[in-house]
């Protein structure tokens, strides 16, 4: 490099700009390369998992129940209980949450006291999902004597998606005009009717897609469920009661990472097809809010 | 002010009460995971020493351990599994019970004048019942010869237990003689078992002609006693180098684990760093708006890949390629290793880091870049040198929250790291090659595995608790630390 630059004095400006060029050229060809490296990562391993997994799903293995010791049949109690451990944990999350985000956008102000708010979301937001299922473990599952069931899986979850709510339900309302704000006070509101009656509906898409997001990426984690409702072999029929609150439930990260441990009882195709149906759900999630994301920016591009 | 109503009240109440709500979370977590520590605290620590009196030239000189009639004096230790209920109270045995030559017998741990000490009372093992070392323990080893023994010295052999790690004990331990029997002539010893845990010493022989006799012979004592305070003890036995909860003797030492999870975050943030970097860097400064509509949002999609598909992609397609390349190249049988983990981690780092750089290269502001090419300067220039260095605290804070992300991740490593705690060898290049390709086992891992399978409230239990909390801390001080970082980014125009 320096023998170039060397060089470059000697011959003037000509050689320097050749060099400038050349030097450019190198920058950009490495930031392209990275960027196809990163995509052909993506594109390889959704796709492969797809490639290696879409061939055992059928309506079967969706529906059924596993048959002998989880080596046949279908693995329908397990999406049923992901779908249980997301929707109780939305409803758990949801006034909790959006309170907490219509705090921290409206109210919080600037002080020293918040700074320490702002500061605890923050760590909370980046604390492992470990972390928050051996807090579910001591508080819900032993000091609240709830077990390990879907109950303490739902409050678990909850709090592990509580931060990204609040952060996200904060920014969806920073991003409600001011306008529309002012208008209300002017309307002779009061601050609670104003966010109420216009800051919430306008929010309200951004505020859905924060939580819908959170919860189906804390349907997929496995640690808190494995430390707090999960249940390894389930076949029987659910019935859906009170009782079922207190009973574990078989879900999908948590039938992934028991079936590794057990080590190689579950038969590759199964658990591929598992892989494939635990990311579907994850990503048609993600999907779903992208779309929502995009629509509402579209509009807002209009008005 | 105009009089509130009482619905906007309870409105402004509900709001306040979930915004202290984040910081009750916080002081909860470090509350209920410090408080559930406090079992690590009921921690005892074993002591394991084989003690047998043999013939001067007897076939097991060499490994006391092999002795049949060698003795386990043990400390805070339960029986081994094999012990029934009639051995574990087995008497002293009488000299016609003996065919051996020399033998032995432990007391209970003393307690009292020696001359108190009821013959009844003797077992010839105690293994079972649980002794403490919170304070001074003594225990009493009764020796003597049957008749039949000719020679006249004999030799007074001692061991330590198979698995007993005499440099993690927080007891000094010391064997001497208390009382040797009359008309012996033997001259008063105190072994320090620290500097000296395997040894042998010759001394007269006495022999116990009526079954009275046997507790009239030599009495030899083995002192445990606490060299720190029990939380001291108990700290220390974190900061050692052995996780072994489950053995014989257990260990809790938290090293292994810490630089194993430490380790990977490294090695995977320095994979991915440039990768992420450069493409954070293309999409936000070399590509279309139209690309950067539906390249971020793809990012995004690998980063919500649920870890445990990702670690079961790695387990299936990556593990058997490094189990037939580099593994086999250092020597190492299994494709389950360090390098696995740590790849797969960088995988599911790029896109987390993509991310968060392009952010804060967004986030800095358009005139900079204007003058950049009023300057003349090439794009990748203005890049290379402004739009980079200004948004570099951002960048750096990108990094350290990946960081405390990997440090997190536990499906990863549980899957694909092998799951045998170890630590890294330095000792030669080989050596240092080869820590690439052995198991490890990492924080949050051994957590989630090993917490199905313990005792709630018990000691084990209480360890992962501290290691949780120490997970949390490390964690949270990184978040903090970035998020320092980035909001110093964070151009105001």
């Amino acid at each position: 490099m320096a023998t170039v630059i060397d060089k470059a004095k000697r011959e003037g400006l000509e050689a320097r700009d050749a060099q400038r060029a050349r030097s450019s050229r190198r920058y950009l060809g490495l930031l392209t390369g990275a960027a196809v490296v990163t995509f052909l990562l993506i594109v390889g391993i959704i796709g492969t998992i797809l490639i290696k997994g879409l061939p055992s799903i059928n309506w079967a293995f969706l529906s059924d129940l596993p048959r002998e010791g989880m080596t046949a049949g279908g693995i329908w109690p397990m999406i049923r209980g992901s779908l249980l451990l997301m929707f109780g944990t939305m409803l758990v999350v949801l006034p909790v949450g959006v309170l907490g985000g219509i705090y921290m956008a409206e109210y919080a102000g600037e002080s020293r006291f918040v700074g320490l708010i702002r500061s605890s979301l923050v760590s909370l937001a980046a604390t492992p999902s470990i972390v928050y299922g051996l807090f579910g473990l001591a508080v819900f599952v032993l000091a609240w004597k709830l077990g390990t069931s879907l109950m303490a899986g739902w409050l678990t979850l909850a709090l592990f998606s509580l931060p990204v709510v609040i952060i996200t339900t904060e920014s969806a309302i920073r991003a409600v005009p001011e306008s529309l704000v002012e208008g209300g006070l002017a309307l002779g509101l009061s601050k609670g009717q104003t966010i109420r009656k216009i800051v919430l509906p306008n929010a309200a898409s951004g505020i859905a897609t924060g939580i819908v997001l959170s919860t189906g990426r804390a349907a997929g984690e496995a640690p808190p469920i494995l430390l707090t409702a999960g249940i390894y072999y389930s076949t029987g029929q659910l019935e859906m009661n009170l009782e079922t609150l207190r009973k574990p439930v078989a879900n999908l990260p948590y039938h992934l990472a028991e079936g590794y441990r057990q080590g190689g009882v579950i038969p590759e195709s199964i658990i591929w097809g598992t892989c494939v149906v635990l990311m579907g759900l994850v990503l048609l999630i993600n999907l779903g809010a992208i779309l929502v994301r995009a629509r509402s920016r579209a509009r807002s591009l209009q008005s | 002010m105009r009089h509130l109503r009482l619905g906007d009240r309870l409105w402004t109440a509900a709001v306040y009460v979930s915004g202290m709500l984040i910081i009750g979370v916080v002081l909860a977590i470090f509350y209920y995971l410090a408080g559930e520590s406090r079992f690590a605290f009921d921690r005892k620590f074993d002591v394991g020493f084989r003690l047998a009196l043999q013939p001067a030239k007897g076939e097991y000189e060499a490994d006391v351990s092999l002795d049949p009639n060698a003795t386990l004096v043990t400390l805070n230790r339960e029986g081994s599994e094999g012990l029934d209920e009639k051995e574990e109270t087995l008497p002293l045995p009488t000299l016609e019970s003996l065919v051996g030559i020399a033998s032995f017998a432990t007391g209970s741990p003393l307690t009292g004048e020696l001359d108190k000490v009821d013959p009844e009372q003797l077992y010839r093992d105690d293994w079972r019942p649980k002794k403490m070392g919170s304070e001074e323990t003594r225990f009493l080893v009764y020796g003597f010869a049957t008749p039949e023994y000719k020679e006249p010295t004999m030799a007074l052999a001692w061991d330590k237990d198979q698995g007993f790690v005499i440099e993690e004990t927080p007891y000094a331990l010391t064997l001497e003689l208390l009382r040797a029997p009359e008309g012996v002539e033997v001259k008063p010893f105190k072994v320090d078992l620290k500097t000296q845990p395997k040894g042998r010493l010759e001394i007269p022989t006495f022999i116990a002609r009526t079954d009275a006799d046997r507790t009239q012979g030599y009495v030899f004592e083995l002192v445990a006693s606490p060299r720190s305070s029990h939380v001291q003890a108990v700290i220390g036995g974190m900061a050692s180098s052995s996780w072994e909860p489950t053995g014989a003797y257990q260990r809790y030492g938290f090293l292994p684990l810490i630089l194993a999870t430490v380790g990977l975050a490294t090695f995977a943030i320095l994979l991915a760093a440039p990768i992420a970097l450069g493409t954070a860097v293309y999409i936000s400064e070399m590509s279309s708006s139209r690309f950067r509509e539906w390249a971020k949002p793809l990012i995004e999609l690998l980063a919500s890949v649920p870890t445990v598909v990702l670690g079961f992609f790695g387990l299936i397609l990556v593990a058997p390629a490094v189990s037939n390349t580099i593994a086999k190249a250092l020597g190492a049988e299994s494709g389950r290793s360090f390098i696995t983990a740590g790849i797969i981690l960088a995988v599911l780092l790029i896109p987390v880091l993509t991310s968060l750089i392009e952010d804060s290269l967004r986030n800095v502001p358009q005139s900079l870049r204007d003058g950049g090419d009023a300057l003349g300067m090439s794009k990748a220039e203005v890049v290379r040198s402004i739009i980079v260095p200004a948004a570099k605290s951002g960048i750096i804070g990108a990094h350290v929250l990946a960081i405390a992300r990997a440090i997190g991740e536990t499906m990863i490593v549980w899957i694909l790291s092998g799951g045998t705690p170890s630590m890294p060898s330095f000792l030669n290049v080989r050596e240092a090659l080869a820590n690439l390709v052995k198991p490890v086992k990492g924080i949050p891992d051994t957590v989630a595995i090993e917490m199905g399978n313990v005792d709630f409230e018990g000691v084990h239990y209480g360890h992962l608790f501290t290691l949780g909390l120490l997970l949390f801390l490390i964690t949270m001080a990184l978040s903090l630390y970035a998020n320092q970082l980035m909001r110093r980014s964070t151009w105001r125009r």
